[in-house]
């Protein structure tokens, strides 16, 4: 419960920070553009989708790579670790997908204002899934480096695999090719693809992280 | 806390850091462990610590160490630099971890050790200079009170008055909260009389395991005239001799019986006792191609 509560406190924070500040700068943008020509899109659905994400995945690498390692260093197990770890996730995808709710309120509010006009925007389901996913895929890809070095490259591709699995039917990410008509097909059951894509990429970063030496760090 | 070690192996790839290892420490002693450079050290406390799967039993206190989670709480390992902290980690950060997960931690104790180590608490550990971030080190090892304390080269890149005001501190934290130590240095003369029991490595095997007096009295500088102290070794494992002129030096290893006293005294030889360091040298140098 101690890593969790740490995960949370340090990392929703921090979360909540950078996203409040994207945010403003984000507005700063749109009132920018709007002095040169009409604003036609959502600003923050582009940062959401294509930015958020990108960020939530380096939160996976950095609890695993730098915080995973500090915490055996005071006595805890990795068990341990990867049970808060898992629980964390979920937390921050949670945090996450309601900064970018909020955010959308009040864009939206604005845009409505200003006459401007915006682009459809995901699911808070579907923003969820997303975060969790890349921030579990995060933690995969760095456990395999962290323990097998270069090998770890290996996992990218499932990684990869994984970490489209939720983009697919959210607006702003595009459509893949291979398989655009599954995701039609099973409708809002895609989601439970994204969860079970969460889960496996949970599940292989426990097979790999359960062993993980901590090294020495030169610095 | 009791330490066992049973057929202990590290492999990193071909390369074995430690190779079928065993040993025992009572416990409740600081330890020095001592060896070369590569000789394993830092491998064995990383396997007593958890941080490392390894073939072999390590067991404390009776049970495994490795994802036991009543073990580990028990266990704290600082090798340099800290890993018990992030670069981008403010030291006050740094102690935060430590009373936020170890139970044993004692917070106004880490306080007081950063203040005397003048460690500003509000800097970050990556922009601390080398002796500092051993400093920062040496408060995690020392605060964290577990009842298996480990510190690995934590004295590098400190200053001599910074180190000897660790030496004190380890001591008077260790008279008043009784644990076991282990230490690993390349200083060993400066912290060796803070150590009761000495364990060498090398090459990842055991060499030797003694009480720090016995090992000390082990060995014997016997220097005089050269014939007499060719006449007087004969026999007796000579670590190294150094000669100059017709006087002539010979360490040699082993406790000299009565007898041997007498003989000494009867060619009137000087016997002292040899340095700790010296003894280490010499146990893990070869000597005449045999260890």
């Amino acid at each position: 419960m101690k890593i969790f509560r740490h995960l949370t406190v340090a990392l929703v924070s921090y979360g909540g920070i950078v996203g409040a500040s994207v945010f403003l700068a984000v507005l700063a943008v749109e009132f920018g553009i709007s002095l040169f020509g009409d604003v036609v899109f959502s600003g923050w659905m582009l940062v959401t989708v294509q930015i958020a994400r990108w960020f939530v995945l380096w939160v996976g690498v950095y609890t695993i790579h730098n915080v995973l390692p500090i915490a055996i260093a005071h006595g805890r197990t990795r068990r341990e670790f990867l049970g808060a770890a898992t629980g964390f996730t979920v937390v921050f995808a949670l945090a996450m997908t309601l900064l970018a709710w909020l955010g959308f309120l009040v864009e939206d509010g604005l845009y409505s204002l200003m006459d401007w006009r915006s682009t459809p925007h995901g699911s808070p389901l579907a923003y969820f899934l997303m975060f969790l996913v890349w921030c579990a895929v995060g933690m995969l890809v760095t456990a395999a480096f962290d323990r097998w070095g270069y090998g770890g490259v290996f996992t990218l591709p499932v990684g990869l695999a994984l970490a489209v699995v939720p983009g697919i039917t959210m607006p702003g990410t595009g459509d893949t090719p291979f398989v655009r008509n599954m995701p039609h097909l099973l409708g809002d059951g895609w989601h439970a693809v994204s969860l079970g894509a969460w889960v496996v990429a949970m599940a292989v970063t426990w097979a790999i992280a359960r062993d993980l030496p901590v090294r020495l760090r030169t610095s | 806390m009791r330490v066992d070690v049973q057929g202990l192996t590290v492999r990193y790839g071909d390369v074995t850091a430690i190779d079928d290892m065993s040993f025992s420490l009572s416990g409740n002693k600081i330890y020095g462990l001592l060896g070369r450079n590569g000789s394993g050290k830092t491998s064995l406390m990383s396997v007593l610590a958890g941080y490392r799967r390894a073939i072999g039993s390590v067991q404390l206190d009776g049970e495994p160490v490795f994802e036991n989670a009543a073990a580990m709480r028990k266990v704290c390992l600082v090798r340099h630099p800290a890993d018990a902290a992030d670069k981008s980690d403010k030291v006050s950060h740094v102690l935060e971890y430590g009373a936020a997960w170890r139970d044993t931690w004692d917070n106004a104790y880490a306080l007081e050790l950063s203040e005397l180590f003048k460690i500003g608490l509000k800097s970050k550990v990556g922009e601390l200079s080398l002796g500092q971030r051993s400093a920062v080190g040496a408060v995690i090892g020392l605060a964290s009170r577990s009842p298996l304390t480990m510190l690995d080269e934590s004295h590098l890149g400190m200053d001599t008055p910074t180190r000897y005001a660790f030496y004190d501190a380890l001591l008077n934290d260790f008279m008043a909260h009784p644990r076991t130590i282990i230490v690993s240095t390349h200083l060993i003369e400066e912290l060796s009389s803070l150590l009761e029991e000495v364990v060498i490595i090398d090459s990842g095997r055991l060499v030797l395991q003694e009480e720090a007096d016995v090992l000390r009295s082990r060995g014997t500088e016997v220097v005089g005239n050269a014939a007499d102290v060719d006449e007087f070794t004969e026999g007796l494992t000579v670590l190294s001799e150094k000669s100059l002129g017709r006087t002539k030096s010979a360490m040699v290893f082993g406790q000299l019986d009565d007898s041997g006293l007498v003989r000494a005294r009867q060619l009137g030889l000087e016997l002292g006792p040899i340095a700790l360091q010296d003894l280490f040298v010499h146990l893990t140098e070869p000597v005449g191609g045999k260890r």
